[in-house]
């Protein structure tokens, strides 16, 4: 007679585990490679949070996740060595954004600096290769450029605002399968 | 500076690709898409997704992580095709 769900999953969750107060994880558990799972039922969950979200709050939704976002930049900033020099600063953002987005410097053809300074500020376009929030996106199937994109844009600018301590701006130019362009503007 | 092909056999010159790029990489010409300004090309793929003859190449596209697939999902689909 096979056994009953509620005793396949005691035995499951049965451990002579002793766990003491001084132990300190010295890894994630499980490796990365068993966490597809995990990872997809996370992007789910935001994804659907942002939806509803949208629905509930209309365009107040993007103030909310760009607020979210420029706190959590601010946050994982401030422990950062502060720069005046843009490059130096797009050089510690890359840092910060790390593991979750990557971006490169990027100008049109017929331009000669990537970074230009005019009258409005200093400004230059960031093209954006790995996202988790485009990921995301795609994962539930939803359009970008909305609210969820605003926690990135919230996140870049808190994290560039803490950096250089001027006020910054990002736009959306573009948004794309493979890639996004957008423009950092720093005043 | 990537590079794009366009299968003028393929392409049915809906000028969605030209439409479509903020960069305005496309121009329309003798009824076919023609890539005018590839260095202004930042890989984005919007082209590539699309368009409907799937008639276009790019060389030197730096790709993204791709998280969002569900392995399992691909899986059967090799399994099936």
């Amino acid at each position: 007679m096979p056994a009953s769900y509620i005793d396949e999953a005691k035995k499951q969750f049965k451990t002579d585990l002793v766990f003491k107060a001084e132990d300190v994880p010295l890894r994630c558990d499980p490796p990365a490679a068993e966490l597809e799972v995990t990872l997809h039922g996370l992007m789910q969950m935001n994804g659907y949070i942002i939806k509803s979200l949208e629905e509930i709050a209309g365009r107040g939704a993007n103030a909310v996740t760009y607020r979210a976002g420029k706190k959590f930049g601010h946050e994982v900033a401030k422990y950062f060595e502060k720069k005046d020099d843009v490059e130096d600063a797009l050089r510690e953002l890359s840092y910060i954004l790390h593991g979750q987005y990557s971006f490169e410097p990027w100008k049109p053809g017929d331009r000669d600096d990537y970074i230009v300074e005019d009258e409005s500020g200093t400004f230059i376009y960031l093209v954006f290769h790995d996202c988790i929030v485009r990921q995301t996106l795609r994962r539930i199937g939803e359009d970008q450029g909305g609210p969820f994109c605003q926690t990135l844009c919230g996140y870049v600018v808190g994290a560039v605002e803490e950096i250089t301590g001027k006020r910054g701006k990002l736009e959306i130019i573009h948004t794309g399968p493979n890639a996004c362009l957008k423009k950092l503007i720093l005043k | 500076m990537i590079e794009i092909k366009v299968d003028e056999d393929a392409c049915v010159g809906c000028g969605l690709c030209v439409k479509d790029c903020p960069m305005e990489v496309f121009q329309l010409q003798n009824g076919v898409s023609y890539p005018a300004h590839p260095e202004n090309c930042m890989g984005c793929l919007s082209c590539h997704e699309i368009c409907p003859a799937q008639a276009l190449e790019h060389k030197g596209v730096v790709p993204s992580r791709r998280m969002y697939i569900s392995m399992k999902v691909c899986n059967m689909l090799r399994k099936v095709i």
